[in-house]
């Protein structure tokens, strides 16, 4: 062996300092996660109050959307939003999806809301069930912390949400989330490659183009800069909740099967509902906690 | 003993060159369209992310770390032809020549490349990509410091760097497996084995690289030529040991989802009889196993080498029927159904653009390793070869 003694101790201190410097980096990290410095702009500005009357026999839309009000006047760490999806009134409209795809400019192939649909039975006994399925904005999200930039993240309020101007777009948190919630914008355009030879449309449409408001920003897809080559996932529309509105799948649903709301309020709408219910989370094995329910 | 040495007959320099030549010119066309297009001609999307890029960059830090981790301790333990300094400096230029390419096609990946400096200036540690940067990179400066090192004479730290360089280059192919086991959505992957399987396939493609590059290295140094015998004979065991391994573990794998009576395993029913059967069966077993193996058993010098050529080009396929079956079976029955897009399906094959681009990929290892070869044997001239 032609390893002295002095080579061996030189080399176990090499080793040694190398160890603890990457064992710091990564405990430094893990328990770190709370105090993250917030990347994605937040909306503080003053919200109206409701200005028709609720009650009980208004729609359910407007007390949400008065209760959303008063959520608002809440800092957002005490704030906790939550959504709802009652499968029985979902009738399978898509209307959720194609507003979600208006309200931020979703190109081909990204995708925030899709609505999973099942046959079951045999006929004449058959049955098709809806399942929507927007972001579940885990209590536990798999996908921050593989982010190796840490451009996607957990908020006060519970939304995950991903910094487009930091994220690499690696996609190793779309392999990560077990609902598939997260597409890649690969920069496609609907007007892209069709056959427009005297040039009639003059190019990409607003419609895909923007300018949309995710995350309170004014974006715009061109070019290679975000968000196409990100990572993009469902926000719960905080843009619009944000504002004293709701979101888009929420306004859009024709049967009322999706309600939205507070949490952490214990007279919100979502809460009641959910306290007279039997209520389930999709894969609930994956220990993710997810900030979604749904009643079958 | 002159007549006894047979040089890999694909390692002839004007056949080489003509490779690197079709290489290059296939590649170009492929970062042209890259550039121009970004990922638009791309095969992969949002429901398989990772294609054929990912795949060779896993097998390229996988030779790197295998190749340099068996090298550096045959090195240190003075084998034959491996305790020649400069061997050891072939040595710290095949483990960069093998991980640069490996970033390249990673960076290719990148959605967006021009950020990827982010890793090193806000890094996160929780994950796996953020810690295997910082090892490849600490490997990549650690390997550089060895080879400045291995011209002093006397140098009481060469041995303790490379002792520390050859523990981060085992540690990182292990890392990959990590990458991937700790994916708990997709449990294919979220298996603890994952490491030990990386690690050694990273093994068994490094002892075969080695094999080559000791015929390469010898037919250029015929002075050594008495040393071969005995390298030969130690990297062909070490290869036969770690290819037994390697199969012992995967069976260990495979015959926990075959038998599992409550768990059946799509993505292992896809490795065996989907699409891509022919890669598991065809590429992995029959030609990056079966046949190297008898080959390597044999008597022939020729046999060996090219055994050695079958197992790196092949074990590539190690990575493909990792990556790929573990994205293509989704947790949410009937989502690849809900929205319909090509890049929305749990079907992946690799478009024209990925494999030009991956000829890049793989002209510019030969490269680096041509090129780094040659400022070695310029140092070397310049500063009088430091035999041991």
């Amino acid at each position: 062996m032609s390893l002295s003694r002095r080579d061996i101790i030189r080399a176990g201190v090499l080793v040694g300092a190398a160890f603890a410097t990457a064992l710091t980096g990564v405990l430094k990290d893990r328990f770190a996660f709370k105090s993250r410095k917030k990347s994605v702009r937040e909306f503080n500005g003053k919200v109206d109050e409701p200005s028709l009357k609720i009650n009980e026999d208004s729609d359910i839309i407007l007390q949400m959307q008065s209760e959303l009000k008063y959520s608002l006047q809440k800092p957002l760490e005490e704030r906790k939003w939550g959504m709802l999806i009652d499968l029985r009134k979902c009738v399978g409209c898509y209307a959720c999806t194609v507003g979600c795809i208006s309200e931020n400019k979703l190109p081909p192939g990204v995708v925030y809301r899709p609505v999973l649909s099942e046959e079951t039975g045999k006929f004449p006994n058959t049955r098709l069930k809806f399942t929507p399925r927007p972001c579940m904005q885990c209590e536990r999200p798999t996908c921050t912390s593989v982010c190796p930039v840490k451009a996607t993240y957990k908020r006060a309020d519970g939304v995950v949400v991903i910094d487009y101007n930091q994220c690499i777009g690696c996609r190793y948190c779309l392999t990560a989330c077990p609902y598939g919630a997260r597409t890649s914008d690969f920069g496609e355009f609907y007007t892209n490659n069709i056959a427009d030879n005297n040039n009639l449309l003059k190019g990409n449409q607003k419609y895909e183009s923007g300018p949309f408001f995710e995350y309170h920003k004014e974006q715009k897809r061109k070019g290679h800069s975000s968000p196409i080559g990100n990572a993009r996932k469902c926000h719960f529309c905080i843009h619009r909740v944000e504002r004293g509105l709701l979101p888009v799948c929420v306004t859009t649903c024709i049967g009322r099967a999706t309600i939205f709301g507070d949490l952490n309020n214990p007279n919100s709408t979502i809460n009641k509902i959910i306290s007279k219910n039997d209520v389930i989370t999709l894969l609930p094995h994956k220990n993710t906690h997810p900030k979604v329910f749904y009643i079958l | 003993m002159q007549n006894k040495f047979y040089k890999a007959p694909f390692l002839n320099g004007k056949f080489v060159a003509l490779i690197c030549i079709l290489l290059f010119l296939l590649g170009i066309i492929g970062m042209i369209m890259r550039f121009i297009y970004g990922h638009l001609p791309a095969g992969y999307g949002s429901f398989i992310p990772w294609g054929l890029w990912v795949a060779i960059y896993f097998h390229g830090v996988g030779i790197a770390g295998g190749a340099f981790f068996i090298g550096v301790w045959l090195y240190l333990f003075d084998f034959p032809l491996f305790r020649e300094v400069r061997f050891l400096r072939v040595l710290i230029v095949l483990g960069v020549a093998a991980i640069l390419p490996s970033f390249m096609a990673v960076g290719l990946d990148l959605g967006h490349m021009e950020r990827a400096y982010k890793i090193f200036f806000s890094p996160s540690f929780t994950s796996m990509m953020t810690f295997n940067a910082w090892m490849y990179t600490s490997f990549v400066i650690l390997a550089g410091i060895a080879w400045y090192l291995s011209y002093k004479k006397e140098s009481g730290w060469l041995k303790p760097v490379l002792i520390l360089t050859s523990l981060i280059s085992i540690a990182f192919p292990s890392q990959s497996g990590a990458f991937f086991g700790v994916v708990e959505a997709k449990p294919f992957w979220h298996s603890a084995l994952l490491p030990v399987l990386f690690l050694t396939s990273a093994l068994v493609s490094g002892s075969a690289v080695l094999l080559i590059i000791g015929n390469w290295f010898v037919s250029n140094h015929m002075e050594i030529e008495s040393d071969y015998d005995k390298f030969e004979k130690t990297i062909r065991f070490i290869l036969l040991g770690v290819m037994t391994l390697y199969f012992v573990f995967e069976w260990a794998e495979f015959s926990i989802s075959i038998w599992n009576p409550e768990i059946e395993n799509e993505a292992v029913k896809l490795i065996l009889f989907g699409p891509y059967a022919w890669m598991f069966w065809g590429v992995h077993l029959i030609i990056g196993g079966i046949i190297p193996y008898i080959m390597l058993l044999s008597s022939s010098k020729k046999a060996y080498l090219w055994a050695a050529l079958l197992v790196v080009i092949s074990f590539i396929s190690t990575r493909l029927n990792i990556l790929l079956p573990g994205q293509s079976v989704g947790e949410l029955k009937g989502l690849q159904e809900a929205f319909f897009h090509n890049r929305l399906t749990y079907i992946y094959h690799p478009t024209i653009m990925e494999y030009l681009v991956a000829c890049m990929i793989v002209f510019a290892g030969i490269f680096i390793f041509y090129v780094g070869n040659k400022i070695n044997s310029l140092t070397e001239n310049y500063l009088g070869g430091n035999k041991r």
